[in-house]
């Protein structure tokens, strides 16, 4: 059994009356893939930015490497830096090319040396295969191309894992593929990843776990052939047979 | 009769009118950027203060700030003896309540995503704001500058009334020495366009170009 990297137990948050995440229990090891899936308004946002320590939880508590994370003086940005996003909305910072959004994190967080941060930016860039568009601003790229470029800056902090909200929901199919690709590279690599998609392909492929979510708790989950197969719960069966009857 | 000697002489107007615009517009920078950042981030909870000093500003009319300088603090102040400076300091202490608004605006304009990709990396929100937020807004408050700029411009003829030899002041000597009474007035007016048009129009079409090549709204 490898070591959890990132963990949580009776996870909840509410806004103003609403209560979006109502207890959720989860764990990921490191080198594991698990993807979220579920109903649009289910949550999976507010689970990944809770757990990416964007946002504080209302109530439970969230474990980085087995530390309590708001409970321990740890520094939130310290692990912010440990854990990667990949945003759904265009999120590169538009004043900067895709090596200097790259770069940016290394530089300013990780306190690298330019030249340093500019090898291990580059280097990322490579892995994503952009390194030709290192020079272009984020508004010269095609969609796909901005979130790899999001990944590659997630990717150059060396970060324990990546969490991926829904990084391919406003692609067209081709660009899709691009991203995608990309990230069963990464996956089959032994990065840690927690992504919410809907790409089941990308699920079957490369997931250890499927999680379904539903009104704000992780009702069902498994491994990819068993959950896509068999769901055991009503709503996975009713959202699945949607969801690939594309209806 | 008003001759190419008296439109020499008018122009002499112009640096004192510029100086006054262009000084009060940087004392208006230095000050609107620290108050917009007190404001967004209310530091020991200091906001009210930055929106305090906005408020003032934007109820008192200019040329009162001014007399009241000049004439009503020179006492104290020894600095507002100078008319010329009194002037400077009132345009530019109006401005940087006006250009903490700009910032504002163009802060708000650059979106929370922004900084939610910005802390996702780990950056603090001083970091977050000084390499991601901010030369975004700068770019999207050019317009809001140029704009500033052609205010400072118009109202330093304010400066006027206190005696300082800038362009308004300069009309009114020729006017007075020819009793001609359109001219000096209406080519005083035509310098205020030549001077206002290219700074604002460039900051505007400035603007618009970085805008389209970062892709910002
Ligand atoms: N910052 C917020 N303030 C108030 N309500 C919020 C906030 N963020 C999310 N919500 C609400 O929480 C619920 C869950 O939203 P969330 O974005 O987490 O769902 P999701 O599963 O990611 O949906 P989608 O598939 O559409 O992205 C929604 O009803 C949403 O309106
Ligand atoms: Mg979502």
């Amino acid at each position: 059994m490898g070591e959890v990297v990132l963990a949580c137990e009776g996870l909840k948050k509410r806004y103003g009356d609403l209560w979006v995440l109502k207890g959720i229990d989860f764990e990921i090891e490191r080198g594991q893939t698990k993807v979220i899936i579920g109903p649009s308004g289910s949550g999976k946002s507010t689970f990944l930015r809770l757990m990416g320590l964007l946002e504080p939880p209302t109530e439970g508590k969230i474990y980085f490497e087995g530390k309590d994370v708001y409970n321990s003086g740890l520094d939130l940005n310290m692990l912010r830096a440990k854990i990667g996003f990949v945003f759904q909305e265009p999120s590169l910072f538009r004043h900067l090319t895709a090596l200097g959004n790259v770069k940016l994190g290394p530089k300013v967080v990780l306190k690298m040396k330019d030249d340093e941060a500019e090898r291990k930016a580059m280097e990322a860039l490579k892995t994503v295969k952009l390194e030709e568009w290192a020079h272009h601003y984020p508004a010269q790229l095609s969609g796909g191309q901005q979130q790899r470029v999001g990944i590659a800056r997630a990717l150059a902090m060396d970060p324990d894992i990546i969490l991926f909200d829904e990084p391919t929901a406003s692609l067209d199919i081709e660009l899709t593929w691009e991203v995608i690709d990309v990230m069963k590279d990464l996956a089959r690599r032994g990065v840690t990843m927690l992504v919410v998609t809907h790409e089941l392909g990308f699920a079957k492929e490369v997931a250890d776990e499927i999680l379904f979510m539903d009104d704000g708790r992780i009702i069902e989950s498994g491994p990819p052939e068993e959950l896509l197969k068999n769901p055991k719960t009503p709503r996975a069966r009713e959202f699945l047979r949607r969801l690939i009857g594309g209806v | 009769m008003f001759t190419l000697e008296n439109f020499l002489f008018l122009l002499q107007g112009v640096p004192n009118t510029l100086a006054i615009s262009f000084l009060s517009f940087a004392l208006g920078f230095a000050l609107g950027i620290p108050t917009a950042i007190v404001k967004q981030f209310s530091p020991y909870g200091l906001g009210y203060v930055a929106d305090a000093y906005i408020s003032v500003m934007r109820g008192i009319p200019v040329l009162v700030i001014m007399l009241l300088f000049h004439f009503g603090m020179a006492g104290i102040i020894p600095l507002f003896k100078s008319a010329f400076l009194s002037a400077t300091f009132a345009l530019g202490l109006r401005s940087g309540a006006f250009q903490s608004q700009i910032f504002r605006g163009a802060i708000n304009a650059v979106g929370r995503q922004q900084m939610m990709a910005a802390t996702s990396l780990g950056m603090s929100r001083w970091q977050a704001f000084r390499h991601v937020i901010l030369p975004q807004a700068f770019i999207v408050a050019l317009p809001g500058l140029g704009s500033e700029i052609a205010l400072l411009i118009k109202d330093s003829s304010y400066a006027f009334v206190l005696g300082v030899l800038e362009l308004t002041k300069y009309s009114d000597i020729v006017r007075k020495a020819t009793r001609s009474f359109l001219y000096p007035y209406l080519i005083a007016a035509i310098l205020y366009i030549i001077i206002t048009f290219p700074v604002a129009n460039y900051l505007d079409r400035l603007g618009s170009r970085l805008k389209t090549k970062y892709g910002l709204r």
